[in-house]
């Protein structure tokens, strides 16, 4: 190509494909923007969206699993057994360093913690983001009905177990040969 | 109002054109006051109109900028401050004066806080010579586009200051890039204005305008080809020239956002960093005007004509026609230079360098050649 | 490239010319010291905190020294400390842009030291994602190189594709950019219903983007001039310097890893002949210039797009994780397993000895090799052309550095 075809192809092309720029970009000036008004109007978020955690603590075992599989160990728990019942202190997460990657979802054998849609985590105060996870402390009510239940299972059971072994000891007292009836 | 002044003998129109005014004060004048001390105030009035209607075109223009690069971009830019954030750039004006004063540990001093004024001077100094109506201006230069042209070259030193004075290395690099580009469009920019002017016989703006009135107000446009067919090209030639004088995309390596972070602006803020924006904007209103008053017919539109044809030559509604006129003539080529500037990378500084003295200076005395000899010898035939 | 050099302004003085009229003539040349720029940390086009150390003369580049370890997290040293499954979502943190892979390369590698077999379709799954992401790192890739260059509005559209593609992911595992979603043994949850038809929208509305883009950013003429004849590296250079991926490709060099060395379901895709390699041609300029890297970016998302389509015509319903015990303990031994990054090829060498955690988890990035030609490409170009360079070796800082 001599330098003086090359120099007006240069021109042309400059144009050219100036144009055809223009053209996409003006497509995109006419047509309605794509974004949404935050925080007006939210997209909409999925329902296995790894958000905020939430506790089902009915079935909570305080096993320790989800503690245990979580690689920055942000979980801590901490219960009273009252036999099969517990009567919780704390259960929280540390959001400073918790990086959302649902590790500590699938090993709970309860299926009992989850990650909600929730995202938006703000505050003035580094203590709120150990979050606490709980939504009563303590014992709940129908844990202390069946605690006090079990308790006066097992108390009528010991009563029963005595009297049975009250009983067995009279007659064994009887069945003595000293005190057979002739 | 202020009146139109007289022509003299002389090159330059005496009295700046604010004769309303020096009667006005004349008239209120206590006994104390010497009287050298009107002409001075009634100049201080003008300019002070003439920084208002910088301060509103920028405040607009920015507003006009961030929403139609939202669009672009397939989003919808500010909402919040007014309705579609029209208030915006008053938001980003307060914020602005709010800022910290900061000159860098280092730094020149002096020259640092002069940079930002000198640049914004010297396009106050631009927009003094430019009308805004048929008789609502400054100063009606006899030699008005030499003027404007002289002026705005002049930023240049402001920006090479900016640059050298904030210690800094990336800053010398845009301060550099910028002098280098400015200095080397200037001479299309003006070699493609000779092309119009050649036409119209006439420096002065108001006159080239009205060299294009009748036809409805548009079809006696110098753009046209039967005016000169060699106008069209010198008018390309020209926007090119303007984008590189701004410093808009493509040509906007001075401020290459992505590799110099702001190139010569980037250890100002506030307030300073403000009048560096602003008179970014003014001069792209400034030299989109200029553009079509000499291409595009200034002050005639249809508008200004049916404004003409009801109220007369020179009354109040043929005056609001011409203004409405040639801001809206401003502000559509601002709006082309925005969609450019959303559309088109950046040029590097060599090539830009190649483009102005080896592409663009030769097309535009190629033009200006065939224009004088269509001028001289083809258009006499039916003129 | 020594820093520490004095200023030492000379005048050199030339002999001194006998003119005619009896004078003598002396040539005074005033030398000038170059300056260094610190193309910083903190920098608007390095892809990520890297510092490259610049030495020029007025616009010219005279050398280059890139610095790492601004974004250097021990991401090895804590593969040594953590179970092998707690270790996935470090993974996804080096090269972000790109996590579903380097969760792959991971799982791959420890799958084969444990020797399972993958069910088909967490593979078709598996390559899905992949090859999705590929897309989305390389429309990063390709955006952020338009913006260094100056055209800003090509990478928003790019990011309203990309946009699509975080959705579609976030649908499948909840997560916008680190996944961990590939998992030892499978991938973690099945698709829901309805998603592979998403995906299939996304593939057809994708492919009338991708000519705009083309359009609007490849054939530019501006675009073309910045980066035609930059940067070339040559074929020796290419292999001396051990680079892989586009860098490699965009040099006309044939190899690809998902052919060469396949893995997955790549050697059946190949044997369907439903993907090509797109191999640059040096059709602006030089062979081995940026844009003909550029170029090869923008063929392989076109590339992937055709390798979903495969996936999505084959995928049936079955399992989607083998069966692993809860607690991994990975037999002893040592594998290495190279998969093809985005960026190049993303090798993961897992030494076991039995237990629980690993005793050595080494990972080859491939933006650390190919940082390497920085040094080489960049003296002699002037300051835009070394951003324009660094753009083109598409480097993300969290590969380099782990």
């Amino acid at each position: 190509m001599t330098t003086v075809s090359k120099y007006v192809k240069n021109v042309f092309d400059s144009v050219r494909t100036t144009l055809v720029g223009m053209r996409i970009t003006g497509k995109y000036l006419l047509q309605k923007p794509i974004t949404v008004q935050y925080p007006d109007e939210r997209l909409p978020i999925p329902n296995r969206y790894r958000g905020i955690h939430y506790l089902e603590q009915e079935k909570c075992i305080d096993c320790l699993a989800c503690a245990r599989a979580c690689p920055i160990d942000c979980i801590e728990m901490d219960a009273v057994r009252h036999g099969k019942e517990l009567e919780w202190i704390s259960f929280t997460l540390d959001y400073q360093k918790c990086m959302f990657c649902e590790l500590c979802v699938y090993p709970c054998p309860k299926d009992c913690i989850h990650m909600g849609t929730e995202f938006a985590f703000v505050s003035f105060d580094r203590s709120e983001f150990v979050h606490d996870l709980l939504s009563y402390r303590g014992m709940s009510r129908d844990a202390k009905t069946r605690m006090i239940e079990a308790a006066k299972k097992k108390k009528a059971k010991e009563e029963a177990k005595a009297a049975k072994a009250a009983a067995k000891a009279a007659e064994e007292v009887v069945a003595e040969p000293g005190n057979e009836e002739g | 109002m202020l009146s139109v002044a007289q022509s003299t003998e002389s090159g330059l129109k005496e009295s700046f054109g604010t004769n309303a005014v020096q009667d006005f004060l004349i008239g209120i004048k206590p006994e104390f006051v010497p009287a050298w001390a009107i002409p001075l105030t009634a100049i201080g009035v003008g300019m002070g109109i003439v920084l208002a209607i910088v301060a509103l075109l920028t405040m607009f223009s920015t507003w006009l900028e961030r929403k139609v690069s939202g669009h672009i971009q397939c989003r919808y830019g500010p909402m919040r401050v007014g309705w579609h954030g029209w208030l915006q750039p008053l938001a980003d004006g307060v914020k602005l004066l709010l800022k910290e004063d900061l000159v860098p540990l280092g730094a020149d001093r002096v020259l640092f806080v002069m940079a930002p004024a000198l640049v914004l001077a010297s396009l106050l100094g631009a927009m003094a010579a430019f009308p805004l109506t048929g008789a609502f201006y400054f100063a009606n230069f006899e030699l008005g586009i030499f003027m404007i042209l002289a002026m705005t070259s002049t930023t240049t030193i402001g920006v090479v200051m900016a640059g050298w004075s904030s210690n800094s290395k990336w800053s010398l690099y845009g301060a550099m890039r910028e002098a280098a580009q400015v200095v080397a469009y200037e001479i299309p920019l003006g070699i493609s204005l000779l092309v119009p002017i050649m036409v119209a016989g006439s420096f002065n703006l108001i006159e080239v305008s009205n060299g294009q009135g009748g036809g409805f107000g548009i079809f006696n446009w110098y753009i046209w080809p039967w005016v000169n067919p060699f106008m069209l090209p010198a008018f390309l030639l020209f926007f090119v020239a303007i984008l590189a004088e701004t410093k808009r995309a493509p040509f906007d390596l001075p401020e290459a956002e992505s590799e110099l972070v702001a190139g010569f602006m980037t250890e100002y803020s506030g307030i300073r960093w403000s009048f560096f924006f602003m008179e970014e904007y003014a001069a792209m209103f400034l030299y989109c005007a200029v553009g079509s008053f000499f291409f595009f017919g200034g002050f005639e539109s249809p508008l200004s004509s049916l404004a003409e044809g009801m109220a007369g030559t020179g009354s109040v509604l043929h005056q609001l026609a011409q203004g409405a006129t040639i801001i809206l003539k401003g502000f559509a080529g601002i709006f082309l230079m925005m969609w450019l500037r959303w559309t088109l990378p950046r040029v590097r500084i060599d090539q830009v360098m190649t483009m102005g003295y080896k592409y663009l200076t030769p097309l535009a005395l190629v033009c200006v050649l065939g224009a004088g000899v269509w001028e001289a010898l083809i258009a006499p035939l039916w003129r | 490239m020594s820093t520490t050099d004095t200023y030492e302004p000379s005048i050199a003085q030339s002999k001194g010319e006998l003119l005619d009229s009896g004078e003598r003539e002396y040539m005074l040349d005033v030398r000038t010291q170059d300056m260094e720029v610190n193309m910083g940390p903190q920098h608007p086009a390095t892809h990520g905190v890297m510092r490259v150390l610049i030495r020029c003369d007025g616009e010219l580049v005279t050398g280059a020294q890139p610095h790492l370890g601004y974004l250097h997290r021990c991401a090895e040293k804590i593969g040594e400390n953590v179970e092998w499954l707690q270790y996935l979502p470090y993974t996804d943190r080096y090269d972000y842009l790109a996590a579903m892979n380097n969760n792959l390369g991971y799982s791959m590698a420890v799958e084969a030291l444990m020797g399972i077999e993958i069910p088909r379709r967490a593979m078709m799954l598996r390559t899905i994602c992949a090859e999705l992401n590929r897309i989305g790192s390389h429309l990063i890739a390709i955006g952020t190189y338009g913006l260094d260059i100056g055209a800003i509005t090509p990478f928003l559209y790019m990011f309203r594709e990309r946009e699509w593609m975080m959705a579609l992911f976030e649908k499948i595992c909840g997560a916008r950019l680190t996944y961990s979603y590939i998992r030892i043994g499978g991938v973690f949850n099945d698709a829901p219903p309805g998603w592979l038809s998403e995906v299939e929208a996304f593939c057809d509305t994708f492919e009338v983007k991708w000519k705009e883009y083309y359009d609007l950013l490849m054939q530019n003429h501006i675009f073309v001039q910045r980066t035609a004849n930059i940067g070339v590296i040559s074929r020796e250079m290419a292999l001396d310097f051990g680079l892989t991926g586009p860098m490699l490709r965009g040099s006309n060099i044939d190899w690809d890893l998902r052919r060469d060395t396949p893995y997955e379901l790549y050697d059946e895709i190949w044997k369907d002949k439903a993907f090509e390699i797109p191999l640059a041609s040096g059709e602006k300029g030089t062979l081995g210039d940026t844009w003909d890297r550029a170029w090869v970016r923008v063929m392989e998302m076109m590339e992937s797009i055709k390798i979903v389509r495969w996936c999505l015509d084959k995928v049936e319903p079955g399992p989607i994780i083998a069966e692993i015990p809860k607690t991994l303990r990975i037999p002893p031994g040592e594998a290495y397993v190279g998969i093809e990054n985005p960026r190049g090829e993303l090798g993961h060498y897992v030494v076991s000895d039995g237990g629980k955690i690993a005793v050595r988890c080494r990972v080859r990035g491939p933006s650390f090799a190919n940082l390497a030609v920085l040094e080489e490409l960049m003296p002699g170009t002037l300051l835009a052309d070394a951003i324009a360079i660094i753009g083109s070796t598409d480097i993300v800082v969290g590969e380099t550095d782990r």
